[in-house]
């Protein structure tokens, strides 16, 4: 039965189902011809949102799995950063001490998630944003470490895991890099919930009380999930350093946080593809708002509460009532 | 006498109000036995502080081993399983997911022959919250009975579920307490399944024990009668 249920869980993957290929290809497609067409700018402007796409994903991520809604993913995503542009400062081998860096975030929070794990709702969020803002402070004060709010640069050695260093500060070379990086989290994510300790953790977020009847303990669980969507944002954190070359304490502020939120609701947590279209959609939204006119915050928030309004599973609940839809009328041309 | 599952005196207090107390109560293995009570008679809650989910007085031995205040998932491993009064499952896992997950943490066995039994074989690839409540309420079921528990704790397992469906499930508790030997408490409102599947009740009244015997002594009972009408006559 055990080797069955994977089989069947994996068979049953959004990504393997029709709609999750037409979308993979969809974008695929996209990000093809803006690679082979598109402006620097528009390259550059790619491989931002690849990367805060990965930032978006552990939000969603952690919102799917568990239910939670964090306000305070730049902390890791700005840990993830910071410890980047430490590594390269205190001229510590880079392949080493990026791991380390995702290490300490995913074992810090794997700590944090142990007390904040026992909060749901509302309280978890509002503990997030106080943990963010905490970090904020702390990264804005800690001048002798991280140089306040001057930020520190990040000096790339010659060659970095097999690349030269400055492929990591190309737009193409950088959304090569984060795609791929990208894809393999977005497939990680999938065979997770395909797995037993998935489905555990979508018990935990369905029925808590019934898991623990069922004879499992589930503080472990949940704060490794928070620490694994932590390590997520990290993992873009460390990105954003490479790419950026300059971190500085605005990426730590809670602002950050909200917009990766905003990305997570406008995709939606219906597919763990959902956060990724939110961030891609959110970023080139943004850019064409502003081109537009000033005011372009005010337009962008208009458009969050409509789409929110509208469709509150966002990108991928819209792409549920199409697919049912669609199906609907197959077997209605089926039957006849 | 030793008894598989003895709980003692057991009491709980909401604020100032005695919701149970001093009741005990004893399980014996294969033996179906009913705790019954009209409505805030202290049925649930006494399930409810037994089983840990919520904390309360008194004493609770498994196997002539304390047990009191152990954790739920310690109670679950230890062989005593529970289900709830509102369908508790996975709405959005299949039920052979849930199955599995209930399998594999209360140490498995029996899933196979659960399905049969349950005959939940035709929607083990659906999800739960796809089929009927008749089903869900089989699904409930199961989860508690998987990974041969010894004693199980049943609050209102029948609660939402037809004339018919009811029937079957009496059938089943049956199957269950003979079949494999196991202890069930039965908080149930159905007197239909209560009649035919215990062999001893139990009957509470705001909150105290009041009387213990047979179906056939107490179907009659005239303190019984006035526990739930408020009369005799």
């Amino acid at each position: 039965m055990a080797n069955q249920t994977l089989a069947h869980s994996f068979r049953e993957s959004p990504i393997l189902r029709p709609s999750g290929l037409i979308v993979l290809a969809i974008l695929t497609a996209t990000v093809a011809i803006l690679t082979v067409t598109g402006s620097r700018i528009t390259l550059s402007l790619l491989a931002q949102a690849t990367i805060i796409s990965i930032l978006a994903l552990s939000v969603g991520f952690l919102a799917r799995t568990a239910d939670l809604i964090s306000f305070g993913h730049a902390a890791p995503f700005g840990l993830g950063a910071y410890g980047t542009a430490l590594v390269f400062q205190h001229g510590i081998p880079a392949e080493v001490g990026i791991w380390l860096v995702l290490v300490a975030v995913f074992a810090l929070f794997f700590l944090i998630g142990l007390v904040v794990g026992k909060l749901n709702g509302i309280a978890f969020s509002m503990l997030t944003l106080a943990l963010g803002q905490f970090f904020f402070v702390a990264i804005s004060k800690l001048r002798a470490i991280t140089s306040g709010a001057d930020g520190l640069t990040v000096s790339l050695p010659r060659s970095l895991f097999g690349l030269p260093g400055r492929t990591y500060q190309t737009p193409d070379g950088m959304f090569i890099i984060a795609a791929v990086i990208l894809a393999a989290l977005v497939i990680l994510i999938y065979l997770f919930e395909a797995s037993r300790t998935g489905r555990l953790a979508i018990g935990v977020r369905e029925n808590e009380e019934r898991v623990l009847f069922l004879g499992y303990r589930t503080k472990i669980l949940k704060a490794a999930v928070f620490a694994t969507s932590a390590t997520i944002a990290g993992v873009s954190g460390v990105l954003f350093a490479l790419y950026q070359g300059f971190v500085s304490p605005e990426i730590v502020h809670w602002s950050f946080s909200g917009n990766a939120l905003i990305m997570a609701i406008l995709g939606g947590s219906l597919a763990v593809w959902g956060p990724v279209a939110g961030a891609l959609v959110f970023f080139f939204l943004r850019e064409w708002l502003s081109d537009l006119t000033e005011h372009w915050l005010a337009v962008l928030g208009v458009i969050l509460i409509a789409v929110t309004v509208a469709w509150p599973g966002g990108m991928t609940g819209v792409a549920k009532v199409l697919r049912a839809r669609i199906s609907g009328r197959g077997r209605k041309g089926g039957g006849k | 006498m030793s008894f598989l599952f003895r709980c003692e005196n057991i009491g709980k207090t909401y604020g100032g109000v005695v919701a149970l107390k001093d009741v005990s109560l004893n399980l014996e293995s294969g033996q179906v036995h009913g705790l019954i009570g009209p409505n805030g008679a202290g049925k649930s809650t006494f399930i409810d502080v037994v089983s840990g989910r919520t904390p309360g007085l008194g004493r609770v031995f498994f196997e002539d081993r304390e047990i009191t205040g152990i954790s739920p998932s310690a109670m679950r491993r230890a062989g005593i399983s529970r289900s709830f009064q509102r369908t508790s499952i996975f709405p959005a896992l299949t039920v052979r997911d849930q199955i599995e997950l209930a399998n594999h943490g209360a140490g498995g066995g029996n899933t196979d022959e659960l399905v049969e039994m349950l005959g939940l074989g035709a929607v083990l690839d659906t999800e739960a919250e796809q089929i009927s409540y008749g089903q869900q309420r089989l699904v409930d079921l199961a989860l508690a009975l998987v990974g041969n528990p010894r004693v199980l704790l049943l609050d209102e397992p029948a609660a939402g579920l037809s004339a018919p469906e009811s029937a079957v499930l009496s059938g089943h508790l049956e199957e269950i307490a003979e079949r494999w030997n196991v202890a069930v408490l039965l908080v149930e409102h159905d007197m239909d399944v209560i009649f035919r599947v215990c062999k001893v009740l139990t009957v509470l009244a705001s909150g105290r024990f009041l009387v213990q015997g047979t179906p056939a002594d107490l179907r009659n009972n005239p303190a019984v009668i006035e526990a739930y009408f408020g009369s005799t006559a």
